[in-house]
């Protein structure tokens, strides 16, 4: 009981500093669920991670997978409200106010704040993750490539989704 | 305005939650937007505009604001259960068969590359939006700033939020007279 307290105290405690999305928490996540509580081991995070990654769905699945290898399915579903919960709380009642904001200059300034916050923090997020999942320069180097990839054409994600499966499960990364 | 009942915000977002593979956002632009328009294109960029300034899971915040503006707080409980619901149990499904089979070192190897492609994902997001500050930019100055405090200085979460949210404004201020 306690374990599951945690858990959600911890976790609704993240999704209020989550800006630039679950992306930006994902290393944070991994400090708590790994380094601190001992919830999971380093390995079995980035399995989840990848899990979440092929399965349909909003992007906080991994949070659900840590919370299910904790406590199940009570665990599971804790998690993925206590991920949710501060921030759509906030988003339900500041909404509104921001709609409703008519000074265009008030508008962008909140608009380019938040997004060079939000960038900073995805990049930051991808850089831990990177140094963190990727213990194989093999698996380095098809993060650089999909990076690559991605920037210069418009291939479906699940293509290269398919194509880490299919080198990553020949032994290749 | 139309009115939508809770059910039928259930639907259009459980719809949009399960053919959500490799990121929910874009489906989410067709279910609502081209499908079941249910918005028009201007309405949504607006909406996702809130939505993705505000911390917490885009797409969650997109089917609250979606589904409180037409059906109330039932509306938002609506559209989030219909994001979430059926892709949790799908996850869950999908960690039995893992806890069944990781053993398997074909499965462990495919993981591994997933997380691998997952993590270019990730960064190929960043890079994308960072392309947006070349038009101003001292902007990279804040964007630095996240860099030194989060990797460098290894600050948690909310310190970093902490420290660069007043500079970003700063910034952002001047962005916007400048214009």
């Amino acid at each position: 009981m306690t374990l599951l307290l945690s858990l959600f105290i911890k976790l609704s405690l993240l999704s209020f500093v989550a800006f630039g999305g679950i992306i930006a928490v994902l290393p944070s996540l991994f400090e708590l669920a790994v380094s601190q509580q001992h919830w999971v081991d380093a390995a079995t995070f980035a399995d989840y991670f990848a899990i979440a990654q092929a399965a349909p769905g909003p992007n906080f699945m991994t949070i659900t997978l840590v919370g299910w290898h904790v406590y199940g399915l009570v665990g599971a579903i804790v998690a993925s409200i206590a991920i949710c919960w501060p921030s759509s709380v906030m988003v339900f009642y500041l909404e509104r106010y921001i709609t409703r904001i008519q000074d265009p200059e008030k508008k962008k300034i909140i608009q380019y704040a938040a997004a060079a916050l939000a960038i900073g923090l995805v990049l930051t997020s991808s850089w831990k993750l990177t140094v963190g999942f990727n213990n194989h320069w093999t698996a380095i180097l098809l993060t650089i490539a999909v990076v690559v990839i991605t920037q210069t054409s418009k291939l479906h994600p699940l293509y290269l989704i398919a194509l880490g499966a299919i080198l990553g499960g020949a032994g290749l990364i | 305005m139309k009115k939508l009942t809770p059910l039928e915000l259930f639907i259009c977002f459980s719809k949009i939650g399960l053919s959500g593979f490799g990121g929910v956002l874009p489906w989410a632009r067709r279910g609502l937007v081209e499908k079941d328009k249910i918005l028009t294109s201007e309405e949504f960029s607006a909406v996702l505009g809130v939505c993705q300034i505000m911390p917490g899971p885009n797409v969650i915040n997109i089917g609250i604001c979606v589904g409180s503006r037409f059906c109330g707080a039932k509306g938002a409980l609506a559209a989030v259960a219909g994001l979430t619901i059926g892709p949790i149990f799908i996850v869950i499904l999908l960690a039995i068969l893992y806890d069944h089979f990781s053993y398997l070192e074909h499965l462990k190897g495919a993981l591994k590359g997933i997380a691998a492609v997952g993590v270019g994902l990730i960064a190929s997001t960043g890079f994308k939006m960072l392309k947006d500050e070349f038009r101003y930019p001292p902007m990279f100055f804040v964007i630095g700033l996240t860099l030194i405090a989060g990797i460098y200085f290894d600050l948690a979460l909310g310190w970093v939020v902490l420290i660069v949210a007043p500079v970003a404004f700063f910034f952002a201020r001047r962005k916007a007279r400048k214009e």
